[in-house]
């Protein structure tokens, strides 16, 4: 793909300040890569304006891979249904050769257009106008237009929608559970303006998301399953849930873009690792969708090609402040829940959780330092036993046995089991419960203390929003503060990165001071591959897209 | 006989009535359905939005009424057609056969088995699939677990407290003690990983759904058969001894004929019989038995559907897989009764 120019006229004046803010060192270049790009500045202006060569960047991407070949990719198979619904990455990865989007997020945290040929935003991030690509035409001959862009988003704003978690990410257009009045708007068949309640500077991360797949006009909210209507260069050969999704060049559909393979599997192995690695012994696939655990060291003990990202994915060990046990609520007890975070120390569940491969947390908030641009520095995290002990006694709660829930899995069970160890060390009773990842998911929300995983997000503040909010459908911790809530509102309207990070800094404590979550860690997320394939390295959102592979 | 058979049938059918509608008791209980709609409209949605969803999809209605949509004896849940909604049974079966108009009644009396929530197509599609895959596995493990059994069997009975029967017995008592799940993991550990480097075989079934090679089969039929090989070889070692010690055989040897002659033409046949009820009785052990062996080989087939289908609650499917069940159980215990009676005259089926 050629990242094309998608900035018009002047650089955004954010974008010279963040520069600026490189230049002084008080910005990553990566930081300012996503901010940048997020405001419209195109790849290679932003890097110009730090005073680098976009080539820099061209040259990580390595070689053009040969035109042809088959891949095949291990990875569970799941059904397709409404793209705003999906749930799970890998509903995207089998529809992205099909269903477009309108951008991408890159490794490096880059937001480049797809489908759009560019878009900027005003300066103080309220309104946005988007250019769609021209000459961009759907699989069943109708041209790619505004209209479809409009739709989409219109669509993805719908709170009305089951499971829709577009309409989350999309917040500053909607009012009353559907896209404000003129907040969408198609100037003319190429270009639509986006008007936003508030002001909002990751609009455009939503939008690489994986639920943001774009479909036809009509189509919106079926499954491209059931229709195979799209812009991409594939189309579904088979489709078998649960066994194997099969995608090959669609031969009566000319691609606006570039694709290399003439045929993808996807081959579902189950959940388990070493189903995986019998394939892989067996030779059946040649890339894995995300290997884990032990088995990323077996896997590049055979030979196979290791890529690495690290990420803002974590698990959190969590109580709920509002579920209740037996007529009480056990962690309403903002003492109960300082205690359990000081008598863990965070280095323990990186360690046996997931054998180190991440970086320990600064302390228990869900901003990860050194991937998040807006996160702040604050005290970091420091195990007191005996002050825990002390606060537990003080709640009257050190004979409460305390059940810790976690799914059935590796890393997830492990870490749970680490922090339940030294949860008995400190003197507290910890009964744990495992559970199927079948049931584990039925009421994860309302498990009184137990583990949750959460996925990579770009930015600190869109992570808070989702899961801390007090009116967030997946707050998980029963945490609902005013103050809290004041704060996002303040931090999300921040356009400028310093003056966010001030913000940060206080959501950051307020979470540390009321003990909200243990979040010991930020993983690194690992993928193999055979040698010679291109394009497969780890993405920090398990994002795999087949017109990007190739073998050499 | 025709009585028997007929009466057989008589039985099978109430014990589907009874056995389904305990499937889809259990598959309805309200914290079933809520996993059902989590599975299929997002992980992460909210309790009303599960009760919208429960509602459109007409598993909001009695239960009762919904199993006799099920069975086709109750007008099927239309959906509001006026909202253009196709969510009912009857709606997807027309759209299916390519019908203007949703027929009335559209359950299993009118052949149909739904549609399977978790693999998207139709059950009978799911199923009928499915199960010629086990049917291939199954063949294989048999032909490869009964002649093996029964000739470790007759050579271990008929000569009872020989060392050649210490042996056999040993081996046949350490297969039928080791569960598949043990011997499935030695397998793969010895002959497919890296990490011992034989790799003879491959540890994983799944390119067997496009073609069985001696490469990818091997250790899921070996699997199988190890583990009925032993009870079915100790089964036929005892009918074999107990045959061997009886009067006829006896009077056989005092007359001068040979001992080869003895036990092929004389004892062979009555010991037989005890290990052909065994052998039948495997099959329905084994059609449920093959989850472990498929799950850990990666094959789909029956036993993976019916976990798949556990996990998600995909009422349609469990319900066909229940059927299956029942069929399969009884149509090997008539085959075996008839065929017991066929093996011993003195036996009459009545």
């Amino acid at each position: 793909m050629t990242p094309a120019k998608h900035g018009h006229g002047p650089s955004h004046p954010a974008a010279r300040l963040y520069a600026q803010e490189v230049q002084n060192g008080q910005m990553s270049r990566r930081e300012f890569l996503g901010r940048a790009t997020a405001l419209g500045v195109s790849v290679p202006a932003a890097y110009g304006l730090i005073g680098l060569d976009s080539r820099a960047e061209a040259a990580s991407h390595g070689m053009t891979p040969r035109m042809g070949g088959t891949l095949r990719i291990q990875m569970d198979c799941r059904a397709l249904k409404d793209p705003r619904t999906y749930d799970w990455a890998e509903m995207a990865s089998e529809a992205r050769g099909i269903t477009e989007y309108l951008v991408e997020i890159h490794r490096d945290g880059t937001l480049h257009p797809v489908l759009l040929a560019g878009w900027s935003a005003n300066a103080d991030a309220t309104e946005y106008t988007l250019n769609v690509r021209p000459g961009v035409k759907w699989n069943n001959g109708d041209d790619f237009t505004a209209q479809d862009v409009a739709a989409n988003i219109t669509g993805w704003c719908d709170a009305s929608v089951e499971g829709n978690s577009m309409a989350t990410r999309m917040a500053a257009l909607v009012q009353d559970g559907q896209a404000a009045p003129g907040a969408v708007e198609v100037l003319d068949p190429l270009t639509v303006k986006l008007r936003l309640l508030t002001p909002d500077g990751t609009l455009m991360f939503g939008m690489g998301d994986y639920p943001a797949a774009i479909m036809h006009r009509d189509k919106i909210g079926t499954s491209v399953a059931d229709h195979g209507i799209g812009t991409g260069a594939y189309m579904f050969e088979q489709f078998k849930v649960g066994e194997k999704v099969v995608l090959v060049k669609n031969p009566d559909h000319t691609y606006w873009g570039q694709a290399y393979l003439d045929r993808v599997e996807f081959l579902d192995y189950g959940t388990d690792p070493s189903a995986w690695l019998a394939g892989a012994d067996a030779d059946e696939f040649d890339m894995t969708y995300e290997t884990v655990s032990d088995f990323i060291d077996i896997f590049t003990s055979l030979g196979w090609v290791e890529s690495q990202v690290g990420t803002s994915a974590t698990v959190i060990v969590r109580t709920n402040q509002e579920a209740e046990i037996d007529g009480t609520r056990p962690y309403a007890d903002v003492r109960v829940r300082r205690a359990l975070a000081l008598a863990v120390d965070n280095a323990i569940p990186l360690e046996l959780g997931i054998s180190g491969r991440g970086i320990e947390s600064n302390n228990n908030y869900q901003v990860a330092p050194g991937v998040h641009p807006d996160h702040a520095m604050i005290a970091p995290h420091r195990q007191n036993i005996e002050e825990a002990r002390r606060l537990m006694d003080e709640a009257g709660m050190l004979d409460f046995e305390h059940e810790l829930i976690s799914i059935d899995d590796d890393y997830r069970k492990n870490t749970t089991d680490a922090v339940a160890a030294q949860l008995r060390d400190a003197g507290f009773k910890v009964k744990r419960t495992v559970m199927p990842g079948s049931t584990f998911w039925n009421d994860w929300t309302k498990y009184p203390f137990s583990s949750t995983n959460w996925s990579h997000r770009e930015t600190g503040i869109q992570t808070l929003n989702l899961a801390y909010r007090s009116t967030a459908a997946w707050n998980e911790t029963g945490f609902r503060s005013d103050a809290f809530d004041a704060l996002l509102n303040a931090a999300t309207a921040i356009a400028d990165n310093t003056a966010r990070q001030a913000t940060m800094a206080k959501l950051e404590q307020m979470m540390v001071d009321e003990g909200v979550a243990i979040i010991p860690y930020f993983r690194a997320l690992y993928r193999h591959a055979k040698e010679g394939l291109l394009g497969a390295e780890m993405h920090p959102k398990y994002e795999i897209n087949i017109h990007k592979l190739g073998w050499a | 006989m025709a009585l028997f058979i007929l009466r057989r049938l008589g039985v099978m059918v109430a014990s589907m009535l009874c056995m389904t509608f305990i499937v889809f008791a259990l598959t309805n209980l309200p914290a079933n359905l809520e996993k059902l709609a989590k599975t299929q409209a997002g992980t992460r949605m909210t309790d009303a939005q599960v009760q919208s969803w429960l509602a459109r999809g007409g598993y909001a209605q009695p239960m009762l009424r919904r199993y006799g949509e099920w069975l086709g004896v109750v007008p099927g849940h239309a959906g509001d057609a006026s909202a253009g909604e196709t969510a009912g049974r009857c709606a997807r079966a027309a759209m299916q056969a390519g019908l203007d108009r949703a027929p009335r009644y559209c359950g299993v009396l009118q052949g149909n088995w739904g549609y399977s929530t978790k693999f998207r197509a139709p059950v009978g599609q799911v199923i009928a699939e499915r199960l010629a895959r086990t049917g291939v596995l199954m063949f294989w493990a048999f032909a490869v677990m009964v002649p093996l059994a029964l000739v470790i069997g007759v050579l271990a009975g008929m000569r009872e407290g020989s060392a050649t029967d210490r042996t056999l017995s040993t081996v046949s008592i350490a297969s039928t003690s080791t569960p598949e799940y043990v011997s499935g993991v030695i397998f793969v550990v010895v002959f497919a990983s890296s990490m011992v480097g034989l790799k003879w075989f491959s540890g994983s079934a799944k390119s067997a759904v496009d073609g069985i090679t001696f490469h990818n089969f091997t250790l899921p039929v070996a699997t199988i058969a190890l583990y009925g090989l032993g009870y079915i070889a100790r089964m036929t070692r005892a009918s074999m001894a107990e045959v061997m010690t009886a009067q006829y055989i006896r009077t056989a040897r005092l007359k001068g004929v040979g001992f080869r002659a003895i036990v092929l033409r004389h004892a062979l046949r009555n010991a037989l019989i005890a290990p052909f009820t065994i052998i039948m009785l495997q099959f329905p052990w084994l059609l449920t038995g093959v989850v472990i062996v498929e799950e850990l080989f990666v094959y789909p087939g029956f036993g993976n559907a019916l976990v798949e289908g556990a996990q998600n609650n995909d009422i349609e499917l469990l319900m066909a897989v229940s059927v299956v069940a029942v069929v399969v159980v009884l149509i090997t215990q008539l085959i075996s009764d008839i065929g017991y009676a066929l093996l011993n005259p003195r036996i009459r089926v009545t």
